[in-house]
């Protein structure tokens, strides 16, 4: 079992160093499938880690193996440890089954790209750093897979290298993500000096005692968690994350890597339980982002900002699950998002890419009628994104919500942030829904998509030529919705958002909880009167929102109310670039203008500079004695002789 | 040990570098300097041999003929380029050849 889990992990690492050694001694879509085969494994050996893991008695669920000591420092170890657990084997699963999913979609999606090979080499790569972050069996090995997905989460953002745009974004993303790595690595600083050791069990049992200390680990772990899924107040780099391509929106930025802070939350729920106003921050913080971005969701007009936005939003959810103690509630949440989440972004990469790279939704509407495909498997995630029964979202989003009832006042404000989310969601869901897909198609899309061959933009275009021949008016034999190895996976997604959910039920079956409660258990279990109370209430508001946006964007198009306030503050993000850019940018900015200015140039130019000048002034000076007369020069020697002769003889 | 005293082999070495020294630092001729740089040369080998004479020593004559080497080659290497100035029609004035650019 132990070799499987090893198995999982190094074949994605295996897959991006052949690609990369191979170089181009492999053809493009050799690479694509040696990674695609890699993630495959990777998820065939989780497989058989689960099958195996299920068959022991749930006390002895925990195998940590280490391969070797890799730094000794007195009594301080830390190995190349892994740990397979129950929470280990499900996050392994969704990494490497989703990831697989995406990465065999990116086949069609990034055909013909010029960089095919790095891409792929690339994504293996996340697949392993993100298996290593999930399989890390102390904080080192965590911190390890945390700074790698980073990297790879930096290096697919720029992907497209030739924008100044994707660059520009990549950057914001990787340092927004290093000052969550420096918080982590604080606290962990903090844990080896006072626990001496970073492995998972021991490190986790630091007593109520130190009450100080706990809470400063705490805020160092949420600080890394918040960064790394785009949580108030770190948020900012995710919408612009969106500049990379689109599968890779649907793995990192959506089904895996951004939820990694709730794995972390999960993972380290001791260290929480010990600091419990952190992980009521926690959840305050959660609550926060959801509305936060689901209001911003709602002005967007780009299509992946509006999906990064929800992306945002429901990670909100989880966030707040994890801060409330409902550990399974949020994993299971995390599971069935990265079903409905990377459907939602396939599905939009193929709109994308059928329309030759074009995001803006103000240009678009009416695809449906020419790809009812990716029309039905949309609004399938939608519906699961709102979570209206029998979709996935109902059965996780609203044990969440449940969650947060009995909590006292701070409870009660929380669950009444999370009902005007889920309102939210069902608003700007389907005002994406309706803007897109129904209606007839605009004067854009028509010239895109009825046309044989499509344009083929940068976002990657598909060479299926021929399956859709220009058929006069009758749009309805259109077939471009894109090669089969894009559709299949948005197809498997689309069954997956609709059953994903009936994994748990809470009232009626639980194997979700069941199997993360070794590894945590839950602070408290909502009665199903709860639940019910938070099913209909969250399952009426989400209609609500779904109705106002039939209202106003779909079939009635009443008009929108417009308050210019609100929607310039919605269109600048709350101004938290803005903010950001004022308090952090300009000052340093400023501070190093003036250390230019107040220090560099009068002392260490004045110093360094001012002995090379006046070697330099000196060299003028001397020059004018180099005449180039010989005479002069023969003068100056007899004269200097006779001088020297006469001194001499006058000391003698 | 016959003839006159070291001195005057001395004073007549003086008398030839002092020419010498005046050739060089008063004739513009890069030929009449060159001739007046043997002059002094040989001044100086006088005085050396004359000095090996009185102390019985073959040190200062051994250093008198690497004297006339040096001054050998140094005639070959100056005639050479007084003669590459000459074929390119420049003035034989040393007062006008102060630049080494052409």
């Amino acid at each position: 079992m132990i070799i499987a889990a090893w198995i999982c992990l190094v074949a994605p690492l295996a897959a991006a160093l052949l690609i990369t050694l191979l170089g181009t001694g492999i053809s493009r879509r050799a690479a694509a499938y040696v990674a695609t085969s890699s993630v495959l494994g990777s998820f065939a050996a989780a497989l058989v880690v689960l099958a195996k893991l299920w068959g022991e008695s749930p006390e002895q669920r925990s195998h940590p193996s280490t391969v070797w000591e890799w730094l000794t420092a007195g009594t301080f170890h830390v190995g190349l440890r892994i740990l397979v657990d129950p929470l280990s084997v499900f996050m392994m699963l969704v990494v490497s089954g989703v990831g697989f999913l995406i990465v065999a979609y990116s086949i069609g999606y990034m055909d013909g790209d010029d960089e095919e090979r790095r891409y792929f080499a690339y994504m293996a790569l996340f697949v392993f750093s993100m298996l290593a972050l999930v399989q890390a069996g102390n904080y080192v090995i965590l911190l390890v897979g945390w700074g790698l997905v980073g990297l790879s989460s930096y290096l697919l953002i720029g992907f497209w290298h030739e924008r100044p745009a994707a660059i520009a974004a990549a950057k914001k993303a990787f340092v927004m993500n290093a000052l969550g790595d420096a918080t982590m690595a604080l606290a962990f600083f903090v844990l080896i000096q006072h626990r001496h050791s970073l492995n998972f069990p021991d490190a986790f049992s630091i007593g109520p005692g130190h009450g100080w200390l706990v809470n400063l680990v705490a805020l160092g772990l949420l600080g890394g968690a918040v960064a790394k899924s785009a949580q108030l107040p770190l948020q900012t780099w995710l919408p612009d994350a969106m500049e990379g391509p689109t599968p890779v929106s649907a793995l990192i930025h959506a089904a895996t890597m951004v939820t990694a802070g709730v794995y972390l939350i999960v993972r380290t729920h001791a260290v929480f339980e010990h600091a419990p106003r952190v992980q009521e921050l926690a959840a305050g913080l959660g609550a926060g982002t959801l509305l936060m971005a689901g209001l911003i969701a709602l002005v967007q007009t780009d299509i992946k900002r509006v999906i990064a936005y929800s992306t945002m939003s429901q990670i909100g959810y989880m966030f707040l699950g994890a801060g409330l103690g409902a550990y399974a509630n949020a994993e299971f949440h995390l599971l069935t998002h990265a079903f409905f989440k990377a459907l939602l972004f396939l599905a939009a990469g193929l709109v994308i890419h059928a329309l030759a790279g074009e995001q803006d939704i103000r240009r678009m509407g009416g695809v449906g009628r020419l790809m009812p495909m990716t029309r039905i498997t949309f609004l399938i995630g939608s519906l699961a994104l709102v979570g209206i029964p029998p979709f996935a979202g109902f059965f996780s989003k609203d044990s969440i919500i449940a969650s947060s009832l009995g909590r006292g006042w701070y409870g009660d404000l929380l669950f009444t942030a999370v009902l005007a989310g889920t309102f939210l969601t069902g608003l700007y869901a389907f005002r994406l829904f309706f803007i897109v897909f129904p209606g007839e198609p605009s004067p854009f899309v028509r010239e895109h998509l009825m046309r044989g061959s499509h344009a083929h933009g940068q976002e990657g275009a598909h060479g299926e030529d021929g399956a859709s021949q220009t058929h006069g008016h009758d749009v309805h034999e259109h077939a471009g919705e894109g090669p089969f190895s894009m559709t299949a996976p948005v197809l498997v997604l689309a069954v997956l958002s609709v059953i994903g959910g009936w994994l748990q039920f809470a009232p009626l079956w639980h194997p979700v909880s069941n199997w993360l409660e070794p590894v945590a258990r839950p602070l408290a279990e909502p009665t199903n009167t709860q639940e019910a109370v938070a099913s209909l209430l969250a399952f009426l508001l989400g209609l609500a929102g779904i109705a106002v946006a039939t209202l106003m964007y779909g079939t009635h198009r009443l008009a929108v109310p417009r308050w210019a306030f609100g929607q310039r503050v919605l269109e600048h993000k709350f101004y938290f670039d803005e903010l950001y850019d004022v308090v952090f940018f300009r000052p340093a900015v400023g501070l190093a203008r003036l250390f230019l200015r107040g220090f560099e140039e009068p002392f260490v130019r004045g110093s360094v500079g001012g002995v090379a000048e006046s070697f330099r002034d000196l060299g003028l000076l001397t020059r004018r004695l180099q005449t180039g007369l010989v005479r002069t020069y023969a003068l100056a020697i007899a004269a200097s002789l006779a001088v020297l002769t006469i001194v001499f003889v006058a000391v003698r | 040990m016959s003839g006159p005293a070291v001195s005057w082999y001395l004073a007549v070495a003086a008398f030839l570098f002092a020419t010498g020294a005046l050739g060089v630092l008063l004739r513009r001729s890069p030929l009449i300097i060159l001739l007046s740089l043997e002059i002094m040369l040989n001044g100086a080998n006088l005085a050396l041999i004359a000095f090996s004479r009185h102390y019985g020593e073959s040190s200062g004559q051994i250093f008198a003929l690497a004297v006339m080497a040096v001054a050998a080659s140094e005639v070959v290497v100056g005639l050479g380029l007084i003669v590459a100035i000459a074929r390119r029609r420049i003035d034989l004035d040393v007062d006008k050849l102060s630049t080494l650019r052409g």
